[in-house]
Order: structure tokens, then sequence, then C-alpha cells
């Protein structure tokens, strides 16, 4: 096993360095730099051409690849070119904040989507199905900066329980904390609850039809250890596979939901950073979630190999 | 300094702000003895960008002014300069030579005291085109500097010029040994009414009262809490819900929503510093005819942009200087109204009735897209189809500084606030040397030269008129609205100012 994990590691490498020259080359290409952003829509060719040569920018692009891939090798991020601060810190705070962010969206995703899901098959009343059936769907089809929109209108601006936006610590202050967090975790929750809710309610309506329930219930089990020990686990399977695409679909909504509740995470960061063409922070940011991808599929294919001795055995 | 107390002015008011009427109730000091401490919670959408204190394009108006003090600040209504560090001034009868007394009781945040050696460096660093400022031009024309102790500066000039005071205005005293520190956003030192105290990049900037500061008893405030919004409706939605007591720079329309809300006090600048426009390259054919490009500005419902795109607060106008601009004529402001006929018949006589060309915007650029879907159908009724291209910031900025655009565009400009030679000068759209239109003409060049170094106010206006005649004959930039920063914020938060500028200052601010 350790052997199989160990040959997997160059292969990752070179996607890494491929992915570092792509990255690289294709931010490169795209038109504008921050030398440009920097001297202002006024500024003329003198005063662009003084900011470019003082941020390095005009140096050779594989001198800059090498410079900058040198910072990452030794741990050296750099400073962001635009906001002058340290990369390092500013992709820590963020990372910080989207993974506060995106893990409570999570857990309410799943138990929103498991509540509803699992009344949404085991009802008999068709307006608990209709009400099941209305929120997934408009819980599904109102984007976020919709739904992120009213959420403030309705609990910041006209009941005034919780604040429009903005971040407190959870660590310091974790009832401040928690208020800040409610409304964007449940706004980026609403819509993969929703998808949660219908795939656990067709898997549950299927299994609950299957012969070893009726068999369990004709048994006499409880209607609730029949559901718990016999019918969900056997509808999680496709439910587990959906939340796992859920979760990266979460990350990418992140950028939206921190717009909208000014939540000071990766999303806001990597936007501001492209749109200023920030080279640095946006290299890095990419690099980071290549990294964290090969790392999941690594120890997705280690989960397989230890799970089935054929492929570890076969490779 | 305009000086704002919040007073929630009617429509009417409001455009007479903007047309320059006298600040009816602005400025107005609280009736009872002022409210000492509080931390003002103020929010507005861009984050601040440390290392662009020095250029006058960034969102950094919020603090800067905060934090540093300059050597003058105008008098909103006759650009007549007022003492701020510098305590007097001598101008030479030949504009050449201008020596400054400075204060003698102002220290920085670190205590070092405040010295004409400060002034030396800061007006050499506005030199140095990687700082990025736009009044580098300005700056440059100082070729000596020299003082006589610590309390005394002289510059001596190449040659005159007019908008001087304009480099005063803006240019912050910063810590001369802590730039580094400045740029890369560890440390602001000045000599303002607060000190830095910590920055959030994307959430906040935190500041603390000066207890040093040289104003006596001033400020009020304890502190100030700048918060990064990233999004207009999350800011006036933060505004609603009384989390912040301050928004700056809210869309038109949504100061507008907020008009007959008592909870809530809306206030349009004076300082009419945002001038929207639609730009030509006039290398592209046919906007390189004349007509062609006075056609275009006839086309043009400046009235419509106004009221569609600004909820009215502000003035359509077909030249870039506000009514308090010397350089203002009415008649001037009106030449170029809707009158979709008289361009088709400019048309006509150019021999391009019907054409095709790109409306670019910067997507940035929050009315931009706006401005340019009423620009597209106004060119269309008079026979020009055009295809809007969006780019983003850093695409539109490159193609606008390389003279690049493929054809018209939508853009905004600053500066026609100030001194009209700093706006003809310095903002790169006017630029007679080199501009984003790639428009060059002598007389142009020349008028531009005689506004800047004019020495006297007849000279002055003389200079002024060629300069406005030649830009409404040319209309390489057609201005079509002018507007000002707004402020929208809670009644209990009052007497705070700006400049001209929009660089806030809140050495006089309450919160109730």
């Amino acid at each position: 096993m350790v052997l199989y994990a160990l040959r997997r590691i160059p292969s990752a490498l070179v996607v890494l360095f491929l992915a570092s020259v792509a990255i690289f080359a294709v931010l490169h290409l795209a038109p504008g730099n921050p030398a440009v952003v920097l001297a202002g829509p006024d500024a003329d060719a003198v005063t662009i051409a003084a900011i470019t040569h003082q941020l390095g920018l005009d140096r050779p692009l594989p001198v800059q690849y090498a410079i900058w891939l040198r910072g990452i090798l030794t741990g050296q991020l750099g400073q962001s070119y635009v906001l002058g601060a340290p990369i390092a810190s500013l992709i820590g705070r963020g990372l910080g904040n989207t993974a506060q962010l995106t893990g409570a969206a999570v857990l309410l995703a799943v138990g929103l989507g498991f509540a509803a899901g699992t009344i949404g098959a085991t009802t008999r009343s068709r307006v608990v199905r209709a009400a099941v059936v209305t929120f997934t769907t408009i819980s599904f089809a109102v984007p976020t900066f919709i739904s992120g929109v009213l959420l403030v209108l309705v609990f910041a601006v006209w009941l005034r329980v919780l604040p429009p936006g903005g971040h407190a610590s959870l660590v310091t202050d974790p009832l401040g904390g928690l208020r800040f967090l409610i409304l964007p975790a449940v706004c980026l929750a609403l819509p993969a609850s929703a998808v949660i809710a219908r795939f656990l309610q067709t898997s549950l309506s299927a299994v609950l039809e299957d012969e070893y329930i009726r068999t369990a219930r004709a048994k006499g089990l409880p209607a609730a250890r029949t559901l718990l020990r016999h019918a969900l686990p056997n509808a999680l399977p496709p439910v587990v596979t959906v939340l796992g695409i859920q979760i990266g679909q979460l990350l990418g909504g992140a950028v939206i939901v921190e717009a909208i509740f000014a939540w000071p995470g990766l999303g806001q960061l990597i936007l501001q950073s492209f749109v200023s063409r920030d080279y640095l922070v946006v290299q890095d940011l990419v690099l980071l979630a290549v990294t964290v991808f090969i790392v999941f599929q690594t120890l997705t294919d280690i989960a397989h190999a230890a799970l089935d001795p054929r492929i570890r055995l076969g490779s | 300094m305009a000086s704002v107390a919040h007073h929630g002015p009617t429509r009417a008011e409001m455009l007479a702000i903007l047309g320059g009427a006298a600040l009816a109730g602005l400025g107005a000091p609280a009736s009872a003895a002022p409210k000492r401490g509080g931390v003002v919670q103020i929010a507005q959408v861009p984050d601040v960008i440390p290392s662009g204190l020095f250029g006058q394009n960034f969102p950094n108006g919020a603090i800067g002014g905060l934090i540093y003090n300059t050597l003058t600040a105008y008098d909103h209504r006759t650009l007549a300069p007022r003492p701020q560090l510098a305590k007097s001034w001598d101008v030479s009868r030949d504009g050449t030579t201008v020596t400054m007394q400075l204060r003698s009781d102002v220290k920085f945040h670190s205590g070092r005291p405040f010295t004409s050696d400060d002034v030396v460096f800061c007006i050499k660093n506005m030199q140095d085109p990687a700082r990025g400022s736009q009044l580098r031009s300005t700056a440059s024309v100082v070729t000596d500097l020299s003082t006589a102790g610590p309390g005394e500066v002289k510059l001596r000039l190449a040659h005159p010029v007019s908008n001087l005071f304009d480099l005063f205005e803006l240019m912050f005293i910063v810590d001369r040994e802590s730039l580094p520190d400045m740029l890369a956003g560890k440390s602001l030192i000045g000599t303002g009414a607060f000190t830095w105290k910590q920055w959030n990049p994307g959430d906040s900037v935190t500041l603390a009262r000066n207890a040093a500061y040289w104003k006596p008893n001033r400020p009020y405030l304890d502190g100030v809490e700048l918060r990064i919004i990233p999004q207009t409706q999350a800011l006036l939605a933060a505004l609603q819900a009384q989390q912040i007591q301050l928004a700056l720079g809210l869309a038109p329309k949504d100061v507008v929503s907020l008009h007959g809300n008592k909870a809530f006090e809306t206030v349009v600048g004076d300082t009419h510093d945002a001038a929207f426009y639609v730009g030509s390259n006039v290398n592209v054919k046919p906007l390189d005819r004349r007509e062609v490009r006075q056609a275009v500005s006839f086309a043009i419902d400046r009235e419509r942009i106004l009221k569609d795109v600004f909820g009215g607060l502000g003035a359509a106008q077909s030249v870039p200087w506000p009514q308090s601009s010397p350089a203002y004529d009415a008649g001037d402001a009106r030449r170029y109204h809707f009158d979709p006929d008289r361009a088709k018949q400019l048309l006509k006589a150019s021999g391009n009735e019907k054409f095709e060309t790109s409306l670019a915007i910067n997507s940035g650029l929050a009315p931009a897209s706006a401005i340019a879907q009423i620009v597209e159908f106004n060119l269309q009724q008079v026979g020009i189809t055009t295809t809007t291209v969006s780019f983003d910031a850093a695409q539109f900025i490159k193609r606008l500084a390389g003279g690049d655009l493929p054809g018209l565009w939508v853009n905004v400009h600053g500066f026609g606030q100030m001194h009209p030679a700093t706006l003809v000068v310095s903002a790169f759209p006017f630029n007679a040397a080199k501009n984003a239109s790639n428009f060059r003409d002598p007389r142009y060049s020349a008028a531009v030269n005689e506004a800047w170094t004019a020495t006297n106010d007849r000279a002055e206006r003389a200079a002024y008129r060629k300069v406005t005649g030649v830009l409404l004959e040319e209309q390489f930039v057609a201005d079509c609205v002018l507007t000002s920063g707004t402020y929208a914020g809670v009644p209990a938060f009052r007497d705070f100012s700006y400049n001209m500028y929009d660089y806030l200052n809140f050495d006089d601010a309450t919160l109730g």
C-alpha cells in the first residue's frame, strides 16, 4: 500500500508543474496588468511604465516564472502587487473564513436535505409532500444572489435579528461570529439542500418499496427503526455521490455569497485579484486549488486501492 | 473644505448643490456642545489600496484624509486655498517662486515633528512616476526645493503654473521614515486626526483617535472603522440595518431610494468630480472626422442618461467643468444637447450617413453599461450602428492608456472640479501630448500650455475659453453627465467634511 502511494507522487508533481506553467501563461497572456490598474484610468504611459518596472513586470516571462516558482518552493509567497500585503496572510485569512462558511453550509445542507428528503419520502400527507416539493423547488431555482438579498432584507433590514453582512471570529467572539455566519451559510446551503433532498427522497422512496422493508414491517419492526436501520443506509450511496459534487459547487458558490454578505473569504480575494490582475495572488490561489484537488484525487485513488486489491495489484 | 451636517436635502436642494449653489444647511454646526467619543462605522464597496495613496484613482479617499493632512485645502466655491499644514505662502510676481510658512505644532503619529524637510520629501516623491500621481507633471515643474529652518520651504519652478495649489490640495504629507511600510500597507503614519491601527484586506480598516492632533480638542470621535462591502446592494442593506453610520459611494438610484426616510440622510457632494463621457478614437474612421464626432455628441440624450442612470442627481452638460469652475460657461455647457436632426445633418455633410463602430465599456465601472445602452439606442436613431464591447477594468485601462480602444467608449474622468489646467494637463483623456483619443492639434496644445502657465486671472480665463473652444469643436471627449460622490448616513453622525477630491475629514465629526 505504501509503495502504491509513493508511486503516485511523481505523477502528481508532474501535474502540479504543468498546472503552474499553464496558470502563469494564461494569466500573463490576458490583456492588462497590475501596473495598469495601479496607475488608474487617467494615467499616462510613462507612469504605467515606471510602475511596471517597479513591480518587476518588465522582466522576461521565464525569469518572472522562475522567481515565482522559487518563492513557492521556499515558502516565500511574496506580496500582493496591488494591495501590498503579504500573500501568505491574505490566503491564510481568506482560507479560514471560506472553510468556516462552506463547512457551516455543508452541515446545514445535509441537515435540511436529509430532513426534507426523509419527510418527503415517508409522509402520506399530500400537503406535507407539496410543502417539501415547494421548498426544494424554490431553494434550487432561486439563485443565491436573489435569495441572499431576500434573506438580508427580511432578517437584517425588516426584522433586524441578524446582521446583513460582515464577519467576526468564532474563536474570540463565538456568539457574534455565529450571528454573522447564519445568513450566508443558509443562503449557500439552500440549493445544495434541495439537491440532497431530491436525491434522498427518490432513493428512499425506491428503497421503501423493497421486499426486505416489507418483511421488516411485517415482522412488526417499529417504523423509525425500519427507516433508520434498514432503509436509510441503503438509500445513501447516490446521496453521498451527489453530496461530494455539491461540496465542490458550494466552494464555487461561495464567491457570490461572500460578495453579498461581505464575507472576507477566498472567493472575494480571487475575484478581486483577477480583476486587478494581481498575478501573484491569483497564481498562488489557483495553484493551491489545483494542489488540493490533486491531493484529494490521490487520496481517493489510495482509498480505492485499499478497498479493492485488484487496483493496487493491477498497477 | 465643505462641511456636511446631514440635513436630508430635498431633490431640489440636491440639484441646487450639484448646480454649484451655496451649500445651504451644509456645514452648520451641531446646536448642542459636540459629543465626544464613539467609533463610527463607515463602509464602501472597494478596498483601500495603500500603495495607490499617491495616485488619484483609488478608493483611498475614505482613509487618506483621516490619517494625513495636506498643505492647503480649497474653499469649494471659490477654489481659494486655505491653510492646513502650511500657515501662509507667498508667490513671487513672476510666479516661479513659492515660499511657504509651515505650522510648528504638528507631529507625526510616530512622535516626530513635522518640518520643511517633510514637504521637500513629499514633493520629490510626487515627481517619481512610480508613485502614479496624476499631479506628477505639476510636481515636476518644481526644479529646486530649499528650506530655511524647519518652518519654511521655498519652491522654485521651471515656469509659472496656474494649478500648483491643486498639488498642495491632493498631496498627503506622509512620514518619510516609514514610506516602505506605507506602500506595503503595514503602517500608515501621517499627521492627521486618526492613527492607523489595523487593516484586514477585503474586510476592514481600523483607525484610532490621534490624541496629539495639532487641532485643539479634535477629533471628537474615538475611532473610525471602515468596512469593505463589495456589493452595492449589501452596502445599502448594511446602512438600512444601521450596521454602519455612513455609506460611501452608494449608487445615485440607491441614494434616491432613501429619500423621505427619516432614519437616513443623504448628501450628494459638491465636488462634481465624476464626469461621464463618450470618447472617440480619432484614428478609427469615420471618427477621424470632426463632423462625425459632433454628430455623435448631438445624438446623445444626456438628460435621459441623467434621469435613468443617475436618478437626476447631477448635471447634463457638454463641458467637463462644473459651475464652480472658472472655466464654466452656461452656453458652452448646453452647446451639445439632444438633437437627432442636427446629428443626421452633420453625418450627411460628412458623407457618413450610416456606419458601424464599436462602443467599448469598462465592466468594472458600474453605470457604464446602462449609459452604453442609451447611447447605443440614440446612435441607432441617427444611423450609427454600434456593437457594445465589454472589457474588464485591467483590459479597458490598458487599451485606454494605449489609445487603442476600437471606436467609441464610455468612461468617467475626474479633475474638472480642480483648477482647469489640472484637467487638461493631468487627466489622460485630455492630455494634449498623448491622450486616449489619439487627438493631436497644435491649437489645443498651445491653449493647454497657455492655461497651465497663465499668471493672472485674466490670462487664465482667456486660455480657458480657448481650451473649451477646442474641446467643444473637436469632441474627441463628449462630456455627458457631471455627478458627485454620494454620502448616505444616519442623522446621529454629523459634521464631517471632504476636500475637492473627496478625501474625508472627520476633524469635527460627532456621533450623537
